[in-house]
């Protein structure tokens, strides 16, 4: 297991390294840059002082130059400072994290509670009418674009209630009661969307557990329903929901860009949108850097979790 | 199987049946909008005149003030925003924004940190500055005087940056004549000078301490603003407090500003602005849409609204490559100028509710009533009239129209997509044979600002200027001496430079009528095809005066309004303790 987990380390290290090369050829491809997007409409500046401009902020010095400064930065924590709003990177990066974190955890929980229960009574209940009206919702939650639902929600509830979630993050430890009237909404529109997918993945992976034999050994051995669905079926049908459930995670850290938009809670998503519209090279190269780790991370993470689902499976 | 079926069906119907019903409450009426547009301006018209009541006297002190702002660096250095003038000061203010044509033939100039100017000669200009002004007072300023010796500092600070530098790379050196004097001495005569140190790109005044602390302005946000910035979370919103030590006071001699606080919401979507609004998380905010505006009159039925036709910012128009084949054709210029019916576009982009425009801003050619605003006084270029295009044409040698390509990109508040299609669709009942090529957003604005050239013809606004002045908006954007960051199609035109030079030299008595003379030459050769500019939509909550001043329409645009804005005792109770609160 200690050298499994040491080669796919050195393998995330690997794709690191790429991911840092690629973003930081990638964005200066695009046209315009950080001084041109920064420019007020009226604003008539001379090539001369746009030259001058971008060489205040570095950009005029090489390629190589340039990405020899921001990894060696990177390697130390470093990620450089933000060409638009002047501030360290990682603190700009931080408190969309803590956010999108939030909105994360508290949409995949949303997605969870919905979609495991549902998917098991789907599965044990196949061919009923449950079954079906659960599988309808499955389909309704993919149908449905959450930008859409968003946008219909955030306007009735201020036409109704004269009320949408407030403005301004606050963490859940610092200030609960606001953190959960403004993440609550957003969570579970993104959530509804989350717990169709992996309803659908708990009920045929549960399908095709329950026709193993040793389930039904179990069975013939005259353990209750109720214990081996739970005990023997659903931790060993986890296995794929748990790699969707890993997918998921890491692209909702990766932000849920319309969903903030449209309440107006600026996590990662928006962060890096912002970014790659204004040109904001070193946030974006922070920002990419960020989520490849975090995708690496989270994938070990998943596979060594399945050692554990399914004692079975060994590493080498 | 059969359940379920009902059940889907039932579903389905269920959503069919409330987004319709939904759909009802936001649009009510027996009639598409469409056609309840032309009553709808009427009654704007009649309902709420350009000019506001002036708001009740005395104003009421206290309240936390909400707006939208798009602000995305509190730092002068980085870049500027309008509202950044809520903390930082220019050497003076526009007593009358330059929306309104009745009061371009006066430039009034607020005084705040000069009290007084004079005109040495036009290369020399001495100002005196107000006493006893004061920094924000927090380290490492502390509430130190404003002196003479700020105002050198902050211009040979930002005179050469990209954003302020149209207006200050005029100034050659500035000189301390004493502790509240300083003299201008100019690289190029200006008789006008005084109306480029107006607040709008020009060079805000900065303490040096801040700028050189860790962190720089950014992190140490020090200026002479009515407000100070308390807290700046990028992406979703700012709060700025009361200064307590400001020194202008309004027209009765109270201290402004009369709010505590104010509160930014960095707002991206309309539909977000509009729930905020409604919600009364909003006290103040643009409306980008007649569509838009009618479905909040709707909901919010006591809401003010403050309809200000706009001077030339946010129009519709065109730039050509007009260095190429066919576009340096004269003929070719006015036919497609001529194959556009503007009152169409008006009632495509913004359902009739807009004016049309010129080569620049009428008031800046001397048409100072809105009466003015005419077809007859634009010259046939402008007329819709698709035979005399088609003759244009064949004249130009392109008897069968020719293919173009036409350049556009969607940008937040304007709709070029429905006016790039409806231009195509003009062009081709004249033979011009239009590809539409939609452009990543930020590749349209390097476009737009003539850093990188456009292939042929591009969708976009017109160049504009920060202020009412001739100089921003016609001579650096026309005049055949500067790059294309400034003169975006490259215009190249001798006549044109003459008379440009000749009102640039003039010392003031023969510059109207050079202006028209300007006017005149410019609408007749076409440079540059504009169609039609929409006005200004500013709405209030029933219990926010925003500004006492009738000329400013809003407070992200103007500071002083937010320094005048108030709120009466109806309004929500707010902290302003934290942003998130």
């Amino acid at each position: 297991m200690r050298t499994y987990v040491t080669r796919r380390l050195l393998q995330g290290a690997l794709v690191l390294w790429l991911v840092s090369l690629l973003i930081f050829s990638l964005v200066r491809i695009l046209p315009g840059d950080a001084v041109i997007m920064q420019l007020d409409q009226a604003a008539a500046p001379t090539p001369e002082v746009l030259a001058r401009a971008r060489q205040e902020l570095g950009l005029d010095r090489s390629f190589l130059d340039q990405y020899r400064t921001w990894i060696a930065g990177a390697v130390r924590g470093d990620l450089g400072r933000s060409l638009i709003t002047r501030r360290p990177v990682t603190q700009e990066l931080l408190k969309r994290i803590n956010l999108t974190a939030h909105l994360a955890v508290m949409s995949l929980t949303i997605a969870l509670l919905i979609a495991l229960p549902v998917g098991v009574f789907s599965a044990v209940r196949q061919d009923t009418t449950g079954d079906y009206v659960g599988r309808l919702l499955a389909i309704l939650g993919l149908s449905i674009p959450d930008f859409w639902l968003a946008t219909v929600v955030i306007t009735f509830l201020a036409i109704w209630f004269r009320w949408i979630p407030p403005v301004g993050f606050a963490p859940l430890w610092v200030d609960p009661a606001r953190c959960l009237s403004q993440l609550t909404i957003p969570a579970v529109i993104i959530g509804v969307r989350l717990a169709a997918v992996s309803m659908r993945m708990t009920r045929s992976s549960l399908l095709e557990v329950l026709r193993q034999d040793y389930i039904r050994t179990a069975r013939a051995k005259g353990a209750r329903e109720g214990a081996v669905i739970v005990r023997h079926a659903v931790k060993n049908a986890c296995i794929p929901v748990v790699t969707i459930i890993g997918q998921q995670f890491s692209v909702l850290l990766g932000g849920t860009v319309i969903v903030e938009f449209i309440f107006l809670q600026p996590g990662v998503g928006s962060l890096m949108l912002d970014a790659v519209l204004l040109r904001d090279y070193t946030l974006i190269q922070g920002a990419v850097l960020f989520f490849a780790t975090v995708i690496v991370v989270i994938n070990l993470l998943v596979d060594v979790s399945y050692a554990w689902f399914d004692p079975r499976l060994r590493y080498r | 199987m059969k359940t379920a079926l009902l059940s889907l069906a039932t579903v389905v119907f269920s959503l069919v049946f409330w987004s319709s019903w939904a759909l009802a409450q936001e649009k009510p009426g027996d009639a598409p909008f469409a056609y309840a547009a032309p009553a709808f301006i009427k009654e704007l018209d009649t309902r709420y005149p350009a000019q506001p009541p002036v708001p009740p006297s005395p104003p009421r002190y206290g309240g936390v003030l909400h707006f939208p702002a798009v602000v995305r660096a509190f730092d002068p250095m980085v870049g500027y925003r309008p509202e950044l003038a809520l903390v930082w000061d220019t050497l003076t203010e526009w007593e009358a924004t330059w929306y309104f044509p009745e009061v371009q033939r006066t430039p009034m100039i607020r005084k705040t940190l000069a009290t007084s100017w004079e005109m040495v000669n036009p290369s020399t200009w001495i100002f005196k500055l107000r006493q006893g002004v004061k920094f924000h007072n927090r380290p490492p300023v502390n509430g130190r005087e404003m002196t003479a010796e700020d105002v050198k500092y902050s211009y040979e600070l930002l005179k050469d940056k990209a954003q302020y530098s149209t207006r200050a790379a005029l100034v050659k050196t500035i000189t301390v004549v004493d502790r509240y004097t300083v003299k201008f001495e100019l690289s190029m005569a200006d008789p006008k000078f005084y109306l480029n140190v107006v607040d709008s790109l020009s060079p805000v005044i900065v303490p040096r301490e801040a700028v050189e602390a860790p962190g720089g302005l950014a992190e140490n946000p020090i200026g002479t603003g009515a407000f100070v910035l308390k807290e700046f979370s990028p992406g979703e919103g700012a709060l700025l407090v009361k200064n307590p030590d400001y020194y202008l006071k309004d027209k009765d001699g109270r201290p402004l500003p009369y709010v505590d606080a104010v509160r930014l919401y960095f707002t991206k979507d309309a539909a977000t602005e509009s729930a905020l609004f409604r919600s009364k998380q909003l006290d103040v905010m643009r409306v980008s849409t007649l569509d838009q505006l009618y479905a909040l009159m709707r909901t919010v039925p006591d809401l003010m609204l403050y309809r200000v036709p706009s001077f030339g910012w946010g129009d519709y128009g065109m730039s050509m490559a007009i260095d190429k084949a066919p576009f340096k054709d004269l003929r070719v210029r006015q036919a497609l100028s001529m194959a556009i019916n503007r009152d169409i576009v008006s009632e495509v982009i913004n359902k009739g509710d807009a004016a049309l425009y010129g080569p620049f801003p009428w008031a800046l050619a001397g048409f100072t009533k809105r009466a003015d605003y005419s077809y007859a006084n634009l010259g046939p270029n402008y007329q819709y009239n698709p035979k005399e295009a088609k003759q244009l044409l064949a004249a130009a040698g392109y008897p069968n129209g020719f293919e173009m390509e036409l350049e556009w990109a969607e940008f937040q508040g304007w709709d070029f997509n429905a006016f790039v299609q409806l231009i195509a669709r003009f062009y081709g009942d004249i033979g011009v044979r239009v590809k539409l090529r939609q452009l990543e957003t930020s590749t349209w604005l390097s476009k737009a600002a003539g850093v990188q050239p456009f292939n042929q013809m591009l969708a976009a606004l017109s160049p504009i200027g920060a202020g009412p002045s001739f100089m921003d908006w016609v001579y650096l954007r026309y005049h055949g001496s500067f790059p294309k960051t400034m003169n975006r199609e490259g215009i190249s035109d001798p006549k044109l430079d003459d008379l440009l030079t000749s009102w640039r030299t003039d010392p003031g008595d023969k510059r109207p009528q050079l202006q028209r003379a300007t006017w005149d030459h410019l609408r007749k050769n076409v440079y540059r095809i504009t169609t039609i500019v929409p006005p200004h939509y500013r709405i209030t909550q029933s219990y926010a005066y925003a500004g006492a001043n009738p000329y400013c329409w809003f407070p992200g645009y103007c500071s002083y309004e937010a320094k005048t804005a108030w709120l009466t005792d109806k309004a929500p109770g707010r902290k302003f303790d934290k942003f998130a609160q």
